[in-house]
């Protein structure tokens, strides 16, 4: 399989923003991951040959970014920051109400393939901790029944 | 000392100040027309900088002014020249920069256009971390706008100042937040720092003079520029000038994001600002300014906010992001999940860096857990002390090393007790969930 | 160059190597593991700590392989600040390093193992669990991974971003769950494998050939030249009690292969640790060849080719400058033909070190005169004189057993100097003679530097190397020095 047409033309014209092409590789596998879902050994081989890059230097760069799944996961993605603004403020209970809400354990996906539930080191939002992260939008200032909630009104 | 003057986040409180049309009514791009209507020299906008005392915001607080002067005379080097702005907001406590992109992302574009200026860049990169969705979507729309209006790219307003700004996301790793680390890592590599020397200065992005700014510290150059140096020179206290954005996280009853000049005493902020300790509790520790600076005792709380103050008291500014722990708190556990940070962190080049954060965090976890050994304690001191200072190519491992150093300094005998009792005191029960592969 | 000054002594230094470079070439003994002098340095592993004293500030340790040599500079390797700074680094850099050196390959020239004896402390500090991870990973035919050993020096990903110059290899992860990984656990591919075991400062990247064979201290190991192309590349081979040639490795030489070889040339050692070699000679005696003491054969070739004009001698371009001089100076005496016999390039022929010429000394036989010869027209030669000497190791394989075999044994008598017999009609005698790693010479490369071969073992009983065997012959032929 090669790179989505879609995103090569995305892809060439994100490049004219740098002098070498390979800079695009960030936002390039972000975008990937997001069309694809993960970043499997066959998305970060069809980057490669679009970059002109060995699939390993593509796969050492992917490895080094937690945000970079390069494992299937469920179709919903919990990421509760657990660092310390977070903690003190109850960051275990938003963790344990999660697992129990959608059936996953930390760091694995729940049954019906809906959610992955995984910890994240500091998010940026200590002013308004605890905090998860849900498919890319923050959920903020949460506490056990908030975060159940906004899980379970997830479709 | 009572505040004198906000500016940071008026625009931001309005409603709407995302989109060009309310920001631009609200005095956004008018320090930008100024200079560039005005034909002011970036001679002129560096020394306005300099003189304003104006320090990064970032975390070292390194003079901005003075560090644009590091770019080389384009007369004599006429290689291509960027600014990149670190937007890599990660410090755990630190959560400022969020609110400027979030709430004021034209603000912030004509900072960066300033600094460009300055620094006679044509281009500037924005490094936003990557799970700042709203932010980066929120400036990127801002740079759409602002283009549209000519107020980005070639011959801006009509001037001979031509500059491109782009948007770049990173992947969620805190050392992308060293400003060589995030060189790396928008040339599309591995986020590893580079050693020093050379200088971002002379070799920067694709080994071409570049400059690192915080958001922060740009965002308030159109201020500078717009009121003069006098202006911000006049606020703060003698070192650190102007006002400054503080997050204040943990054990308050107001957490938030706040604006204060430098000189308000860290006392006022948690009483007047932050509405006290939570739960009427007492403050056992603070960090003053993001995990990575040595923590405080709870009865240093009267202290000023400024650089030379918090020097002075063995810690630093930081990123102005106070953690406020209260006197129920476990401080093994604090430093676990500290430590932990930095293990997670550690990009891996520097043996003791590497090795070093894994080995501080175990130890915290140990003693934490009850599972302390008797010299513990000054096996976390020793390590420490080979981390850091200057050990390394980058301070990953000196902020690892910093917080280690305090935590047993101020508090040994809490941490002498979890190993000698074989149990933590003061911890909580957590709560049990199931972790996938059996790690917890 | 600069003048500064190491260990107290003033010395010249290339302002544009790193300092560490300036410190080994004066003696001073700086350890290293991520820095390699044929590598990019990245001050990563930070272990060459060293102690600098610049104009008026005060002294700081500094790692020497990212300082540049600046003119005035005092280093000090020795000063107790830059030991304790690398005694402390040596600490981070065992934590999770396996205690296993009595079964690793690498003990004995492991530089983490030497310099934890000569600097580290008597004890380790830590009881933490240590990485569990793949001690037997494979990345392929060539390389075993012991990822638990690794330092994550990152040696061996650089070397094929930076010297085959297409990346194979990369850190995965980061912090302390780096690992050194291919891509999906994919072999490694091409001809240049082996060096990363070499560059390995640890035993984590190990030959598949050489795990469990040897302890190093063991090996007796002498200078050589590897004979696979003509390139040549210095090397050092090593035999286990001058039994077994275990390992082939390369040995610095900035004029022809700087730090590396490939893997055809590493791994030719298998062809010197075959049984089945011509010891002594023999000679044909009806149907077939029977062994003779090397002199009578000897005096029975001096016979036939003192009395036949017709000759020609047909030589291995695996022959040294050494013989090639002396055969030539026989041959002309003897008004005989000479030549050496050059295949056809091969398809290895790269772009780093591989020249595709199967042939070690062209260049020093053609120095010496004598004609090249493709092998048609070698067989050409053989065919149309009545006495051929074919000499030096592989020149059965050369020209072809069986083009051998169709020789016509009633016109032409063929005498043979090989490592092994070839039993066909038109053979008369047959000579075992020494191999590369069994006899000393020059060869000479492709770009005229001379190489060495050295004798690292004995070669068969009775086998001589050609020098000897020519020296003999031409004992045995003082009457016609006189009738010249």
């Amino acid at each position: 399989m090669a790179l989505e047409a879609n995103l090569v033309a995305e892809f060439d014209q994100l490049a004219k923003n740098y002098p070498e092409k390979r800079a695009i590789m960030m936002l390039a596998l972000h975008r990937l991951q997001d069309v694809r879902g993960w970043l499997s050994p066959e998305a970060l081989e069809d980057l490669a040959a679009y970059l002109g890059m060995e699939p390993v230097e593509v796969f050492g760069v992917a490895s080094f970014y937690p945000m970079y799944r390069l494992r299937p996961c469920g179709q919903h993605v919990v990421s509760i920051c657990h660092n310390i603004s977070c903690d003190l403020r109850g960051a275990q209970d938003i963790v344990a109400a999660v697992c129990e809400a959608t059936g996953a354990p930390l760091h694995g996906t729940s049954p019906d393939g809906k959610f992955t539930v995984t910890t994240v080191e500091c998010a940026g939002a200590c002013a308004n901790a605890p905090m998860f992260d849900l498919d890319g939008v923050y959920h903020e200032d949460l506490t056990p029944e908030k975060a159940k909630q906004i899980v379970r009104s997830v479709k | 000392m009572s505040q004198t003057e906000r500016y940071l986040l008026t625009r931001a409180n309005i409603e709407g100040a995302h989109q060009l049309a309310v920001a631009e009514k609200n005095g956004a791009y008018e320090a930008l027309r100024k200079v560039l209507k005005e034909g002011i020299p970036y001679s002129t906008v560096i020394d306005e900088v300099k003189k304003s005392g104006l320090r990064g915001r970032g975390g070292a607080g390194f003079s901005t002014g003075m560090k644009w002067t590091f770019m080389p005379d384009p007369a004599k080097d006429p290689r291509p020249r960027y600014l990149a702005v670190n937007a890599d907001e990660s410090e755990p406590g630190t959560c400022k920069d969020r609110v400027i992109m979030q709430r004021d992302p034209h603000g912030f574009v004509e900072g960066v256009l300033l600094a460009a200026y300055a620094i006679r860049a044509q281009a500037a990169y924005i490094y936003v971390r990557g799970e700042y969705r709203l932010p980066h979507d929120r400036v990127k729309a801002a740079i759409e706008e602002a283009r549209a209006k000519n107020l980005v790219g070639k011959n801006i307003l009509g001037s001979d100042f031509s500059c491109e700004v782009y948007m770049h996301r990173g992947g969620g790793a805190y050392i992308c937040g060293e400003e060589t680390g995030l060189m790396e890592s928008l040339e599309g590599k591995r986020g590893h720092p580079r050693p020093k020397p050379p200088f971002p200065a002379m070799f920067g992005l694709w080994g071409q003079p570049t400059t690192v700014n915080n958001v922060e510290t740009v965002f308030n150059v159109p201020f500078i520029m717009n009121r003069g140096s006098a202006w911000f020179a006049s606020l703060g206290t003698a070192n650190s000038k102007g006002n400054f954005l503080c997050g204040i996280s943990g054990h308050v009853n107001k957490p938030g994001v706040y604006e204060f000049s430098f000189g308000i005493t860290a006392k006022e902020i948690l009483e007047q600002h932050a509405g006290g300790m939570w739960k009427g509790r007492g403050l056992k520790a603070w960090f003053p300014g993001g995990s990575s600076c040595s923590l405080l005792k709870g009865s240093d709380i009267d202290v000023v906010l400024d650089h030379d103050s918090l020097r002075a008291r063995g810690s630093s500014l930081g990123t102005a992001a106070m953690i406020m722990i209260d006197d129920h708190t476990s401080m093994a556990r604090v430093m676990e999940i500290i430590s932990r940070f930095y293990d997670h962190e550690s990009c891996g080049q520097c043996s003791q860096c590497r090795e070093g954060t894994q080995w501080l965090s175990q130890i915290f976890r140990r003693i934490a857990h009850g599972k302390g050994k008797a010299d513990d304690v000054a096996t976390l001191e020793a390590l420490a002390k080979g981390m850091a200072p200057g050990k390394t190519i980058c301070a990953l491992s000196d902020a690892a090393a910093i917080p280690t150093l305090s935590a047993v300094r101020l508090f040994k005998d809490e941490l002498i007790e979890c190993v000698t009792r074989q149990a933590d005191p003061l911890a909580v029960p957590q709560p049990h969930y199931a972790v996938a592969g059996g790690h917890h | 160059m600069v003048k500064i000054i190491v260990n107290g002594r003033e010395v010249e230094a290339d302002p544009k190597k790193p300092l560490i470079k300036a410190c080994h070439d004066n003696g001073a003994d700086v350890p290293m593991y991520c820095y390699h002098p044929g590598l990019e340095p990245v001050g990563s592993c930070r272990i060459c700590q060293v102690e600098v004293k610049q104009g008026d500030a005060p002294a700081r340790v500094m790692v020497a392989c990212r300082t540049q040599p600046a003119e005035g500079m005092v280093v000090d390797t020795e000063s107790p600040k830059a030991h304790a700074t690398r005694k402390e680094c040596l600490e981070f850099l065992l934590k999770n390093h396996p205690l296993d050196c009595p079964i690793c390959d690498k003990a004995g020239e492991c530089d983490l193992q030497d310099f934890t004896y000569a600097e580290g402390q008597d004890a380790g500090r830590t009881n933490e669990p240590r990485r569990e991870l793949d001690k037997r990973k494979s990345l392929g035919d060539t390389i075993v991974l012991d990822q638990e050993r690794c330092i994550l020096c990152s040696r061996c990903v650089r070397f094929f971003e930076e010297v085959p110059k297409q990346a194979q290899l990369t850190v995965s992860d980061l912090g302390s769950r780096s690992v050194i990984a291919t891509f999906m656990d994919r072999p490694l591919k091409g001809k240049y494998q082996g060096n990363i075991a070499d560059l390995c400062p640890v035993g984590a990247l190990t030959l598949k050939k050489f795990r469990f064979q040897a302890r190093v201290w063991n090996l007796v190991k002498m200078a050589s030249t590897c004979g696979e192309c003509s390139r040549g590349c210095s090397t050092t081979v090593e035999v286990l009690r001058g039994a077994d040639v275990k390992r082939m490795r390369p040995r610095e030489n900035e004029a022809v292969n700087k730090f590396w070889m490939c893997d055809i040339g590493r791994f030719s050692f298998d062809r010197h640790n075959r049984s089945g070699r011509l010891q002594g000679a023999a000679v044909r005696e009806g149907v077939q060849l029977v062994p003779y003491p090397v002199e009578e054969a000897l005096t029975r070739l001096r016979d036939e080719l003192m009395r036949e004009k017709s000759g020609a001698w047909i030589l291995s371009p695996w022959l040294t400058i050494e013989e090639g001089e002396r055969i030539k100076a026989l041959a002309e005496r003897l008004g005989h033909a000479v030549c050496f016999v050059s295949p056809a390039p091969n398809s290895e022929k790269d772009d780093l070190l591989h020249t595709g010429d199967p042939c070690p000394n062209r260049r020093g036989l053609s120095e010496l005169g004598i004609p090249a010869a493709p092998v048609a027209q070698a067989l050409e030669a053989l065919r149309g004189v009545k006495s051929a000497v074919l000499i030096g190791e592989r020149i059965v394989e050369l020209l072809g057993a069986g083009e051998l075999a169709k020789v016509d044994a009633t016109k032409t008598r063929v005498h043979l100097v090989d490592e092994y017999a070839l039993d066909i009609p038109c053979v008369l005698s047959v000579y075992g003679v020494a191999n590369c790693v069994e006899r000393t010479g020059t060869w000479v490369n492709i770009d005229g530097v001379r190489g060495p071969i050295s004798a690292v073992k004995a070669p068969p009983v009775g086998a001589r190397s050609p020098a000897k065997l020519i020296d003999e012959l031409v004992r045995l032929m003082p009457k016609l020095e006189k009738a010249r």
